[in-house]
């Protein structure tokens, strides 16, 4: 059957936003966060309106309810994944995953000396907390340079970096190339060389569907709202006997079997690392993402889609005279990024311009400085499109971005 | 134009011009065509970290003096075409006021040009950012 995108499209209803300059909005900042369907908003309506109260705290029906939501949310998410719902800790998102890694994993289990491998094409949520726990407890955190003229990660130094490590971080896909990290091999890699496997999974997971058992990383985080889910909510998956090596990060309510003046016990499990309220409406929300997903998206059929209009995107830019594309959005590895900079406007009046157009593009450094600094640019226009856009937003696009250099370069 | 206008009257042919301008694409236009005449650039020797605007995803400099009355002159560049036009258009709007005026600016006229999208709280938006550095020196010339 075809892929029927007017059918996906009429779930999200701000899709039919009509922008203040009367132009109609062509949501193309998906991978900085992607829009969600009216049974997430629903859902999580439902919950405020009419069983909103405090998990795991009282004894009343609308704590048990609320409990049960969250709870079986996980049950639902963690499934999704191919993971067990021991398996799943609730984050903010994935920069707090990331973070958990780090302070909650290996805090706990590496010494000064220990060597972390993250790469170039981090995002910094990726980076930045490796160099706090450098500073922190002594740890060497080695960089994976990007191949800037294969654009994609030079493996050959991944496999020297991962000798003597004891983790090995990497991102999915690239936040600005759209380029897929052949996540089976880095692991294969960090494994054969005894060290774990952190995946930054924030632009994997909308656009391939996980399957983190099979996978075989030891860790993997997610964020629920590039993925059709709400906004504040993410989860880390963890092998478990990574988990039995974890130790508490956040601290406070929620996460102890008893706290005296001496001292604190803490849960064990997943348990031990949610401390204070938990996400309840996010939660819930991004369940009903992920079932709004397993019934009206196969992911191999939206990748399709999405691989076409961002191939088809970059074949015409090229054509444009002063358009220079970053990333290879039209090879088996690309997915749904088309990252440019035309060589006289610069990045950020030309995300004004298309925005006098219409459209919702990325500008900026896209929070992965290290990786533009490899490209020997400061900054790029990034489209990312995913399972709702269409071919003739595509074409507008183009129409529009053409009418730009015209009048602009 | 409004009587109660937060801006000297010479805004106002400014303000005219983008208002006649058919859509969104053409007061871009403008505010290009503003950015190569501001009437007084900083050069780019002279851009330092001292003089820097934070929040720009793109370079923009700013420096604010007296001149000979102890009226403000403020002097910007931009490497972005549209920050370096509304730079151009402040520096119409500000320059020759006295700093007490300049203290408490408030460029309700880019709102008043169509341009209110400039004027988002955006981390990525440097413009209110050179306002504010603007006001700033300003304030501090009256201490």
């Amino acid at each position: 059957m075809d892929y029927d995108v007017e059918a996906i499209r009429s779930h999200f209803p701000i899709l039919e936003r009509i922008l203040p300059n009367g132009k109609q909005l062509v949501y193309f900042d998906n991978a900085a966060t992607t829009q969600k369907p009216l049974v997430v908003i629903d859902a999580m309506s439902d919950f405020y309106k009419n069983y909103h109260a405090n998990a795991h705290r009282a004894n009343h029906t609308l704590a048990d309810e609320s409990t049960a939501a969250l709870e079986g949310a996980r049950d639902k998410i963690s499934l999704f994944f191919g993971a067990s719902e021991s398996s799943m800790i609730y984050t903010g998102g994935a920069t707090e995953a990331m973070n958990l890694i780090a302070y909650g994993w290996a805090r706990y289990n590496l010494e000064e000396g220990d060597v972390v491998v993250t790469t170039e094409m981090e995002h910094h949520a990726n980076i930045v907390p490796w160099q706090e726990l450098s500073k922190d407890i002594g740890i060497e955190l080695r960089f994976v340079p990007f191949d800037n003229e294969a654009r994609k990660l030079d493996y050959g130094a991944l496999e020297v970096a991962a000798k003597g490590a004891s983790l090995v971080c990497a991102g999915h896909v690239s936040n600005v190339l759209g380029v897929r990290n052949d996540v089976e091999r880095i692991i294969k890699i960090a494994h054969s060389n005894g060290a774990r496997v952190a995946l930054d999974s924030a632009q994997g997971a909308p656009h391939e569907k996980i399957n983190f058992d099979g996978l075989g990383a030891d860790f993997c985080a997610i964020a629920g709202h590039k993925m059709a889910g709400p906004t504040g909510i993410g989860c880390l998956l963890v092998k478990a006997d990574a988990l039995a090596e974890m130790g508490p990060f956040l601290t406070g309510g929620s996460i102890i079997t008893s706290v005296t003046t001496e001292g604190t016990q803490f849960l064990d499990g997943y348990s031990m690392f949610e401390t204070g309220t938990p996400r309840m409406a996010e939660a819930i929300g991004w369940r009903a993402a992920v079932e709004w997903l397993e019934e009206n998206i196969n992911f191999h059929d939206a990748h399709e889609h999405i691989h076409n209009i961002a191939s088809w995107m970059s074949n015409e830019m090229e054509k444009i005279p002063g358009i220079t594309i970053f990333g290879a959005p039209g090879r088996d590895d690309g997915v749904g990024v088309v990252s440019f900079l035309h060589e006289s406007i610069l990045a950020q009046d030309m995300g004004y311009l298309l925005d006098a157009g219409g459209f919702a593009i990325r500008t900026g450094t896209h929070c992965a400085q290290p990786l533009l600094e490899a490209m020997g640019v400061a900054s790029t226009n990034r489209a990312s499109i995913w399972i709702y856009n269409t071919m003739e937003e595509a074409e507008a696009f183009i129409v529009h971005l053409r009418d730009i250099v015209n009048r602009f370069a | 134009m409004s009587e109660n206008r937060d801006w000297p009257e010479h805004v106002d042919e400014i303000i005219e011009e983008f208002i006649d301008c058919f859509d969104s694409m053409e007061r871009f236009e403008l505010l290009f065509e503003y950015a190569k005449k501001h009437p007084f650039p900083l050069h780019i020797d002279d851009w330092n970290d001292e003089n820097m605007v934070h929040g720009c995803q793109s370079r923009a400099h700013v420096t604010c003096v007296t001149d000979s009355e102890g009226k403000i002159l403020v002097s910007g560049g931009a490497d972005a075409q549209i920050v370096q036009g509304l730079m151009a258009i402040s520096s119409f709007a500000i320059n020759g006021q006295s700093p007490e005026a300049v203290a408490e600016h408030d460029p309700k006229y880019i709102e008043a040009m169509g341009l209110s999208q400039i004027l988002t709280p955006s981390r990525a938006n440097g413009f209110m950012n050179m306002i504010t550095k603007i006001k700033k020196t300003a304030q501090a010339m009256l201490e």
